[in-house]
């Protein structure tokens, strides 16, 4: 009873975070025609913002996480404009745009924090006790948290104007553009909003785990699994997609060893890959 | 006008094998200059990643990007080192082995992954390279993929670097030889043709899986050639040699010497690899180097390294151009 509870906890906290970043990975690619390997390090360098500002400078830690998210969106703003916008449509140089960031993101954190492993605190201390059951009442918040930021992210694209704008831009460029939407100011949006979401699985997840210099690596990997195997350009193909691989990264440990378990995750994924190439829900696309 | 063209184009043809002639007698008598040890081993790395990375170059010239080609230097290295290690084989047994192991991954994948086209081949390929080193982890009692495979037997029993030197030197002109008549020959052209549309290319009788599969095989060859080596020389391998970045490592070695050219991968593995160890002093920081060396080759030569010649004439023209206008006027 008691694993089965904290199993599920578990897919749903890796679930929602997993998304969370997933989903801004997706913008940039779907709106931009960017893969930003850099998202993992984006992810990797918000948590320790959120580090700086709360354990060395001994901030609130909820003001920590608002302003290492504001800081991000700011950087993601920045990248918009130099680092994306002078390479629109050529693949090539925005991937050595992006291990460049990598590079310089990874090697700021060690030569200012360290390359030891730190940890952020709980964001809320305590465990939740009812009967035989107890959770942690921090992976609980953190669940919440990721739930309503994906809610109303949903909300947003679906149902307002600029959320409109972005799935015009991810159909059709020239078109959304002949309709008298602003593509730069759409992807200027796009990549602040994934920026920040990153940054607060980034802080959350901190708080949860460890962090790392070298932690981006697993989550842009889980990002680009999640973005492949849902299909480009479906959101919902993101969120069931995140709900398979949660799942599978919360239960399979539990049978057998770590490596076997991603060795099979990645089997998986090949195998899908290979007969449905747009993934679950994609659209065909050359 | 046409005889000046055609003397132009017997000058090119002598130039560009006297480039080549040139660089490799000034690397045959580079130890006679150089006795520092540590320069001489970075020199042999430099070797090692040029035969990786123009052989990545070669895949990509049929329009496949795979994301996985130093899974495939894993592959070779550990196929390598393994028997070497503990069943006590010989280095020039194994190293061949290695090679064709992954040659032999590589068909077995090509296959199935020649459905797939463009970004989806990027992906999976991707994919594939991450499952490749899971399958080290699992197979930990072997491999020590955690903490890493040493006591690897030397290819050489020397324990100076020059003979190594000289033997790296001669394995990267024989394979570069051999990469270049391939991407020179007919089989070339047809995967140049496919990169540029495979319907018109299987619309004149051009089995395309085959020749996609059939590249594949060549740079998986020369890759697990690389690795086997890498591993009998270094002595010590580790998964960080073989993850994703190090893919995306190889890659930005050929775009920012420039893909469009054969020289491009050889000119970008000897500027990144060796520009950033006159810096060593610098500890820590060192990474900036490359990262501001890939920033501006990224910002200035949309071509790569290879292209800036040309940028230069241009930038020249161009200035040339706007004196006559101002004398003019």
């Amino acid at each position: 009873m008691q694993l089965t509870l904290i199993t599920i906890i578990n897919v749903l906290v890796l679930s929602s975070m997993y998304i969370l970043v997933a989903l801004g990975f997706a913008f940039l690619f779907s709106i931009m025609g960017i893969l930003n390997f850099a998202h993992g390090a984006i992810y990797m360098v918000s948590g320790y913002i959120c580090y700086q500002l709360a354990v060395e400078w001994a901030l609130n830690q909820w003001l920590s996480l608002f302003l290492s998210v504001i800081l991000v969106g700011a950087f993601g703003l920045f990248l918009e404009k130099y680092c994306f916008r002078p390479f629109f449509g050529n693949l090539n140089r925005t991937i050595v745009v992006c291990i460049a960031i990598i590079i310089i993101l990874e090697t700021t954190v060690n030569v200012t924090v360290g390359t030891l492993v730190r940890s952020l605190p709980a964001f809320v201390p305590g465990i939740l006790r009812t009967g035989f059951i107890s959770v942690s009442a921090e992976k609980l918040v953190t669940v919440m948290i990721g739930g309503s930021l994906l809610a109303a992210m949903v909300w947003f694209i679906r149902r307002t104007k600029l959320g409109q704008q972005m799935q015009a831009i991810s159909q059709d460029v020239e078109g959304a553009a002949l309709q008298g939407i602003s593509v730069h100011r759409i992807s200027a949006l796009a990549c602040v909003l994934a920026c920040g979401l990153a940054a607060v699985a980034g802080c959350l997840m901190g708080a949860i785990f460890n962090l790392s210099p070298f932690m981006g690596g697993h989550m842009l990997l889980k990002a680009l699994e999640l973005v492949i195997l849902g299909g480009i350009g479906s959101v919902g193909g993101i969120f069931f997609a995140g709900f398979v691989i949660g799942t599978l990264d919360a239960t399979l440990p539990l049978f057998i060893g770590g490596a076997a378990c991603e060795a099979i995750g990645i089997g998986v994924i090949i195998m899908v890959l290979l007969f449905r190439p747009q993934g679950f829900f994609g659209r065909e696309a050359g | 006008m046409v005889e000046k063209r055609l003397s132009k184009r017997n000058r090119k043809k002598l130039i560009q094998p006297g480039i080549y002639a040139g660089v490799i007698i000034v690397l045959s008598l580079f130890p006679l200059w150089i006795k520092s040890p540590y320069w001489t081993h970075i020199f042999i790395l430099t070797f090692i990643y040029i035969i990786a990375t123009v052989s990545l170059r070669t895949i990509t010239i049929s329009g496949q990007f795979p994301l996985a080609h130093a899974a495939f230097m894993g592959i070779g290295g550990y196929v390598a080192a393994i028997p070497s290690k503990w069943f006590g084989w010989s280095p020039w047994l194994t190293i061949p082995l290695g090679a064709i192991t992954a040659m032999g991954i590589g068909i077995l994948i090509g296959y199935p992954f020649a459905r797939l086209r463009a970004m989806y081949y990027a992906m999976v390929s991707l994919f594939f390279g991450i499952g490749v080193l899971q399958v080290f982890f699992v197979f930990q009692r072997w491999t020590n993929a955690y903490h890493g495979l040493t006591g690897i037997p030397p290819l050489l029993s020397v324990t100076s670097k020059v003979p190594y030197y000289y033997f790296f030197l001669g394995l990267t002109v024989v394979c570069l030889s051999i990469l270049y008549r391939f991407e020179f020959c007919r089989i070339g052209m047809t995967l140049k043709a496919i990169e540029q549309s495979h319907l018109v290319a299987s619309s004149v009788g051009i089995n395309e899986p085959r020749y996609r599969v059939l590249v594949l095989a060549v740079g998986c060859f020369f890759v697990g050639l690389s690795g086997g080596a890498y591993a009998h020389y270094v002595r010590a391998l580790s998964y960080t040699s073989f993850d994703l970045l190090a893919t995306l490592w190889l890659f930005m070695y050929v775009l920012i010497g420039g893909i469009g050219s054969f020289a491009g991968p050889i000119v970008g593995t000897a500027l990144l690899v060796i520009v950033p160890e006159f810096l060593r002093g610098m500890k820590e920081f060192v990474p900036y180097i490359s990262a501001a060396i890939l920033l501006i080759v990224v910002f200035v030569m949309p071509e790569g390294l290879v292209g800036l010649p040309q940028l230069v004439e241009s930038w020249m023209k161009k200035h040339r151009e706007k004196r006559a206008v101002h004398h003019a006027s």
